[in-house]
């Protein structure tokens, strides 16, 4: 007995060397230069492997950045710092990061629809948007939540029948943007805290869009004509052109105040620089207002 | 030599009983890389070598290294063949490691369109399962026609996964009702294939 497993571990060991010296020579003589900065590049890299930026994985994105197929900020989950980190890896400069995150191209809230039908089959978008007749508007959000599903970090929730972005949470890994059947989730550069967008989808003319819902954009091109570089009509629906969108300050205040269907919306930081002016300028014409009355009155 | 006792070797592994559509060995990459037909077909070249060059070293190591320390130690040439199994898959994933500095050297684009793949031949049970066949059959105990049998298993893999792709990509333009799609047509394929290949049944015998 002593003797088999003796044997059979010098056997083993034996076979073991063999193989080893046989691997090591073959490892030498067929040995591959390897860039070292991939493995360099991918260590800094989140792995969280989402596919955000477009390519199979982190590595594979380190392999693109290294043979310069992708920008060191191609990375939209790990934002500015990890494209500081990948660039002192490569030893060039940031530019400039711009994290992509999803806004909602549909402001309907439940009671904004018009048209809505007692729906009782499978409680999906995807199931809803082949029925096509649980509301009446065919472009907006159906409210079923795909997108809330498709969230692995508990960033998107229903409110009012309306997907709303948790942007502290949000990674910007876009897996919203592909489950929604409708596409009206769009991932857009955020130049600040909070980026203003057309909430409304509907190509439709004025008439049919203000026959669905009570906030749908009726393509009056009156943002157009306030603010021709940034916002564009087009099939009777507004755009915001993000290349010439700088920061709030610049936006006319006008585009907002006198947006007949109220579509203009801001996503991101719910702390608005923009809003308070808003509610500070109300005040004072109230303020005046008041002053106005009680001047007539006395 | 007999060289007829050779093709009916070789013809009843490849066609008669292919190890992956009558012996339902090696049914992972079967299924996992059969996407695209140049792909299958250098999964399919993968394999045949990896077999083949196993085949023999297992042979070898079996008739020679087994066979003699068994006979000089124990004076029984099957003491050792309980080591058989650990041995031979040794053997498997040296090859394997051996295909992938390869194919990392020489194709580097074939080498990515593998990817995980590659490393998994290691755990392909139709090339342990050649071995394993090659070491029972009374007709593999001589090399070569041990050669014989384990290329030829790796021939009638190459040629099962690569029929398998081309329907495959044929099935991508045809139109597969909606339950069926994706896995589930895939299965049914290969099912009636290996029914087809039940068409070779009675050859060489």
């Amino acid at each position: 007995m002593a003797t088999t497993i003796l044997f059979a571990a010098i056997v083993l060991f034996a076979l073991t060397l063999l193989f080893a010296t046989l691997l090591g020579v073959a490892k030498e003589k067929l040995h591959v230069e390897e860039d070292p900065r991939i493995p360099a590049v991918n260590e800094v890299l989140p792995a969280a492997n989402c596919g955000g930026c477009g390519f199979a994985g982190c590595s594979d994105f380190a392999k693109a950045v290294i043979e310069e197929r992708a920008e060191v900020s191609g990375c939209p989950v790990g934002g500015t710092s990890t494209a500081e980190a990948v660039a002192k890896v490569l030893g060039v400069e940031v530019v400039k990061t711009l994290p992509y995150r999803p806004v909602i191209h549909c402001g309907a809230r439940r009671q904004d629809k018009l048209g809505v039908v007692e729906y009782d089959g499978v409680e999906s978008c995807v199931e809803a948007n082949v029925v096509g007749v649980t509301q009446a508007c065919v472009y907006g959000c159906l409210g079923f939540g795909d997108c809330v599903e498709s969230c692995d970090y508990d960033a998107l929730h229903m409110v009012d029948g309306k997907p709303e972005v948790d942007y502290v949470k949000c990674t910007g890994c876009g897996a919203c943007v592909k489950a929604c059947p409708r596409d009206l989730i769009e991932r857009i550069p955020f130049k600040e805290n909070r980026m203003l967008t057309v909430a409304c989808a509907n190509k439709e003319p004025g008439k049919s869009v203000k026959a669905v819902c009570k906030v749908g954009c009726i393509g009056c091109s009156l943002c157009q004509r306030l603010a021709a570089d940034i916002f564009e009509v087009d099939n009777n629906l507004a755009h915001v052109n993000y290349d010439n969108y700088e920061t709030e300050e610049k936006l006319p205040l006008k585009v907002l105040q006198k947006c007949p269907a109220e579509v203009m919306m801001y996503f991101g930081d719910p702390e608005p620089q923009y809003a308070k002016q808003l509610a500070k300028e109300k005040a004072e014409a109230e303020k005046k207002a008041k002053e106005a009355a009680e001047a007539t009155s006395s | 030599m007999d060289f007829g006792l050779l093709i009916t070797i070789f013809i009843g592994v490849a066609l008669v009983n292919n190890l992956v559509l009558a012996g339902f060995l090696g049914i992972c990459p079967f299924l996992g890389v059969s996407r695209k037909v140049d792909m299958a077909f250098g999964m399919g070249c993968a394999v045949t070598f990896v077999i083949t060059v196993s085949g023999v070293v297992t042979w070898l190591i079996v008739h020679g290294l087994f066979n003699w320390v068994g006979t000089a130690v124990f004076e029984n040439a099957g003491a050792l063949y309980f080591l058989k199994y650990v041995a031979f898959i040794m053997v498997i994933a040296s090859m394997v490691q051996l295909v992938e500095m390869y194919l990392k050297k020489f194709f580097p684009p074939l080498y990515e369109a593998f990817g995980v793949f590659l490393p998994l031949i290691t755990t392909n049970c139709a090339i342990l399962g050649a071995c394993l066949y090659i070491d029972m059959k009374p007709e593999t105990q001589n090399l070569i026609n041990a050669a014989t049998y384990a290329f030829g298993g790796g021939v009638g893999f190459t040629l099962a996964i690569t029929i398998m792709a081309g329907i495959r990509e044929h099935i991508n333009f045809s139109d597969v009702p909606k339950p069926l799609q994706g896995a589930g047509i895939t299965m049914l394929v290969a099912g009636i294939l290996s029914l087809a290949f039940m068409g070779f049944t009675g050859i060489g015998k």
